[in-house]
């Protein structure tokens, strides 16, 4: 993937030389276009012998880069040398057929026949830099580095510098590995052709973390080229790092360019799915081109970010606009969802009633499900039965499955969630728990998932673990999500409790092993590098199945480093 | 049986104890580590024979036998290291054992018995990191314990208290691989220049140069009284320029302050040498080269040859075990990687010098072997064997993520190499 800017360079050189020989009219240009469209119909033969015909009418550029591609196309690569030979030998300055000769020399592997014909190229045009920088195109377009690295080090030699070759330079020095020095060439094409931006993208992709902290500096140090720090902010998004990305794009000075390259900016980041940066860089652009259209866009991302605080601003800016503008239909959810998830129930009935002439009553209905979401986060169930009522029918069901689980009605609550087909990985997990016990009603199981829907950690804790008091059958797992929720709230003595509680009284099940890691991770930290070690030994030992012994195994190479130093 | 009816106790206990022998599989006599592609991580297998040899428990290297797999006893102890460690075992009880070796008694194939664990010393800086060294990186993740030993330590001690001494890239003509042109204020190079500086002038000597050839004479000494040293990338070569060159200026103005003799190269005496003679030396100050041993010069980009690929060649087990040893491995084709010293020049090997890996048709070596007085040396070309294009300051080899590599396994036979040395050896 890396090399198809360098494709688009090494074709586009190629059209580039072959101006001069390349304008044709009458008779050459009837065979050439015959030709063209046998190639473009698979019938190489055909396409061949035109090309060749065209080449004798004078055609010579366009007829020999045919013959290349027709020659390709029946895997004759080679086939296309003696006519070259021939053509070289009576235009001897034409780059476009010295260039084509190298590449398919190259092509076919006839390394040191390259090699000489490079050499003659070069000897026929003694100052000029094109040899130079065409053989080292194809030789990097075959990932041939060293070589490259050879023929770009003889034009330093030979013709004083490499200017006019800074391309070549910079990708011959990111295929190197020389990290450092590419970013530098990089910045310096930037500056001269800010479009390079992708290209240096796709070169420096693979700098290795340790080298990373060295691109940001070459590329951000002064006044960067814009060039440089787009490729910089995408980088930044493959590297997982695309808050830093954002961080070099948020300071550029607001105008249209910009407005654009934050949008493309924000489709790159959407697709690696960092929500929160989207959010930022949605809000950067609603504060600069306000309308009703990126304030939806941004809060949907806030919504997915969890910043409900910002969705909800940004909900009500989509309703606030010129009345052509605004999106009551898109902003309405958006904000009874922010308010649901903040548990502010009664403002979210308050705002359901007050767009309801506007909305329509299919659609007011359709918010009840929310409204019902909503009651239940600020911890009134009974409301939440209420509003349901409202509800279409699968929403109800949806909803009444959630409300049968919080009323400790876990036979209906299995069934009711099991029904449903919406993707939702919170009631996975639900059904995951609820799996692993055959009991109908259970007041505790209720009033953990009740709690924890609520956001109350707190009580979420004390009810998991009376839970696995209550169900034997999953105190281990009860115990576990106790623990993960006190490492959650960074409560890692009370987390430590519950983990040696787990393994002391259900060393073998499944629980065991993720508590055992936790808890020597937590160890490791601590400086216990002991208790860690043995931790991690008795995961393997009593857990040989587990898909975390190869985590316990790192960790206990991790401690071995450590105790060398 | 019939209601009521209860057997006596003695009876109760002895049907308890048939179901129990029944119920348990019996323990087999041995545990192969096999080093084939059977092997989930190679790597680990020579940390756990190593151990086993540790605690005292006689091993066995079974010669070209699934690429050269290990015979333990089955210890519940080596289970344990086996199974934490990720190594794969097979048990073998006697029946298969007899089969075993009377295949390996046929074929090309030998079984050499380990003794005891070798002693180890890793030459190394003070404040290297680990990562800095592939041989430490090794041994770390095999959990192969070592000493690390530096200058002070090979001019002050007895190195004999060790088996097996490693140099990685540490250049003994004192130079530091002419890096001084383009790194010569980077924080790390003056440190480690007024490290060296400083030890020379401890020892009595006038610069560096002088001091490391002192420690190439210590370390060669080493060797002829019946040590084994294994040495990879740059230290292989420049190891033999500072024996060779020892009554002799072979360093530029950045290291001592004087130009190299200009007739140097034929003042060199490579009768001192172990592995190599007759070499050019580089007089170009500004040439990133040492000398004509290194075939593929890769910091001279003029000169740099591609990487391509290495074969290990194929030895007798029963006439050869040392050299059979040293090549063990499941792959007999490697993917070659860079170093200040990458391969060794043919026409440059001494005489009696066994090739232990060559890139076909090219004229170099990577990999060799030879004896000096008593004891026995192995040079590897190149840096890291996952890291092909290793540069200064690239991130460290994560082990975790190469638990089969072929390349590394050379470095580890090397390590377990010494252990066989009570058996006499017939090269």
């Amino acid at each position: 993937m890396r090399w198809r800017p360098l494709l688009a360079l090494v074709i586009g050189g190629a059209l580039a030389g072959s101006v001069h020989l390349a304008a044709q009219t009458g008779p050459a240009s009837t065979v050439l276009a015959r030709a063209i469209d046998a190639e473009n119909q698979g019938r190489a033969r055909e396409a061949i012998a035109a090309y060749r015909e065209a080449i004798a009418l004078g055609a010579v550029v366009p007829g020999v880069l045919g013959l290349e591609r027709a020659f390709a196309l029946v895997a004759q690569e080679d086939s296309v040398l003696p006519a070259l030979d021939t053509l070289i030998a009576k235009f001897p300055r034409e780059g476009s057929l010295r260039n084509a000769q190298l590449r398919a020399l190259v092509t076919v592997g006839r390394e040191r026949e390259a090699s000489r014909a490079f050499i003659a190229w070069r000897e026929a045009e003694p100052s000029a830099i094109d040899p130079y920088r065409e053989y080292a195109r194809v030789l990097l377009f075959h990932g041939r580095m060293a070589a490259a690295d050879t023929v770009l080090a003889e034009a330093v030699q030979r013709l004083g510098s490499t200017r006019g070759m800074l391309l070549e330079v910079a990708q011959l020095r990111a295929g190197l590995g020389r990290w450092a020095e590419a970013a530098g060439s990089w910045r310096e094409v930037m500056q001269e052709e800010p479009y390079f931006e992708t290209a240096a993208f796709y070169a420096m992709l693979p700098t290795p973390v340790a080298f990373r902290d060295t691109v940001r500096a070459i590329f951000t140090a002064g006044s960067a080229p814009l060039g440089a720090r787009q490729a910089l902010a995408q980088l930044e998004v493959s590297w997982g790092t695309p808050r830093r990305g954002w961080e070099w794009l948020a300071s550029l000075p607001v105008r249209d360019t910009t407005i654009a390259i934050w949008q493309q900016f924000a489709e790159e980041v959407e697709r690696a799915e960092a929500w929160g940066v989207l959010t930022d860089v949605l809000v950067a652009v609603q504060r600069a081109r306000p309308t009703s259209a990126h304030a939806i866009r941004a809060a949907r991302a806030a919504l997915r970010a969890g910043a409900d605080t910002i969705a909800l601003r940004l909900a009500r800016e989509a309703q606030q606009g010129p009345p052509a503008d605004r999106r009551m239909t898109d902003g309405v959810p958006i904000e009874l969802e922010a308010l649901a998830r903040l548990g502010r129930a009664a403002d979210a009935e308050r705002v359901l009633a007050a767009a309801a002439p506007t909305l329509g009553p299919e659609i007011v209905r359709r918010q009840a499900r929310t409204i019902a979401m909503a009651w239940i986060r600020a911890g009134d169930v009974d409301r939440a039965r209420r509003a349901v009522r409202e509800a279409p029918i699968e929403d109800a069901d949806l909803v009444a499955g959630w409300l049968a689980l919080y009323a400790g009605e876990i036979g209906v609550a299995r069934t009711a969630l099991r029904q449903l087909d919406t993707p939702d990985p919170q009631r996975v997990e639900v059904l995951a728990f609820l799996a692993r016990t055959s009991a109908t009603q259970s007041r505790s199981i209720g009033e953990a998932f009740l709690a924890v829907a609520r956001g109350d950690s707190a009580r979420a804790i004390r009810a998991f673990e009376q839970v696995a008091r209550d169900h034997a059958e999953l105190a281990s797992l009860a115990t576990l999500v106790a623990a993960r929720i006190h490492q959650g709230r960074g409560e890692l003595a009370k987390a430590a409790e519950l983990w040696a509680r787990l393994v002391a009284q259900d060393g073998q099940s499944p629980e065991a092993a993720e508590a055992l890691l936790e808890w020597g991770r937590l160890a490791r930290r601590q400086g216990d590098r002991a208790a860690a070690r043995a931790r991690f030994e008795q995961l393997i030992l009593s857990h040989p199945t587990s898909a975390l012994v190869p985590q316990a195994r790192r960790e206990l190479d991790r401690l071995a480093l450590e105790d060398r130093r | 049986m019939i209601a009521g009816y209860r057997l006596p106790r003695m009876a109760r206990r002895l049907i308890a104890l048939a179901l129990m022998a029944i119920a348990m599989p019996a323990r087999a006599q041995h545990l192969l580590l096999p080093m084939d592609d059977a092997q989930a991580n190679h790597l680990k297998a020579y940390g756990v024979t190593f151990g086993a040899l540790r605690d005292g428990v006689r091993s066995e290297w079974l010669l070209n036998y699934r690429g050269g797999a290990f015979l333990l006893p089955d210890l519940p102890s080596l289970r344990r290291a086996a199974l934490l460690a990720g190594v794969s075992v097979e048990a073998i009880d006697a029946a298969t054992l007899r089969t075993l070796r009377t295949a390996m008694a046929e074929g090309n194939m030998d079984a050499v018995p380990l003794e005891k664990a070798p002693r180890i010393a890793i030459y190394t800086p003070p404040d290297a990191p680990p990562w800095d060294d592939a041989v430490t990186l090794a041994l770390t993740y095999a959990g192969i314990p070592y000493d690390a030993i530096w200058d002070d330590a090979v001019l002050d001690t007895d190195l004999s208290k060790y088996d097996w001494i490693h140099l990685h890239h540490e250049d003994f003509t004192g130079q530091q691989h002419k890096l001084a042109s383009v790194y010569r204020d980077a924080p790390w190079f003056v440190r480690s220049r007024e490290r060296d500086l400083a030890m020379a002038r401890r020892f009595g000597q006038g610069d560096i140069p002088a001091l490391k050839k002192a420690v190439a004479g210590r370390l060669a000494a080493f060797v002829e009284r019946g040590g084994f040293l294994f040495a990879m990338c740059g230290s292989t070569e420049t190891l033999e320029l500072a024996l060779a060159g020892r009554d002799v200026d072979i360093a530029g103005v950045p290291a001592d302050g004087s130009p190299l003799d200009p007739a140097a190269d034929g003042k060199m005496d490579w009768l001192r040498a172990m592995a190599f003679g007759g070499a050019a030396l580089e007089m170009a100050p500004g040439v990133n080269a040492m000398s004509d041993i290194d075939g593929h010069q890769v910091n001279v980009p003029l000169r740099r040859q591609q990487l391509g690929t290495f074969s290990l060649f194929g030895f007798s087990a029963k006439f050869d075990p040392v050299a059979s040893m040293l090549v063990q491995n499941h792959r007999a084709v490697l993917r070659d990687f860079y170093g200040v010293t990458t391969s060794f020049t043919r026409t440059r090997l001494k005489p009696g010098v066994t090739i232990l890996a060559e890139e076909a048709g090219a004229p170099w070596v990577k990999y060799v072997h030879g004896t000096f007085g008593r004891g026995a040396w192995t040079y590897l070309g190149g840096h890291d064997p996952e890291d092909p294009q290793h540069a200064v300051g690239a991130p460290p080899t994560d082990l975790a993520l190469h638990p089969n590599s072929p390349g590394y396994r050379l470095i580890l036979n090397n390590v377990l190499f010494p252990a066989a040395k009570q058996k006499p050896l017939k090269t």
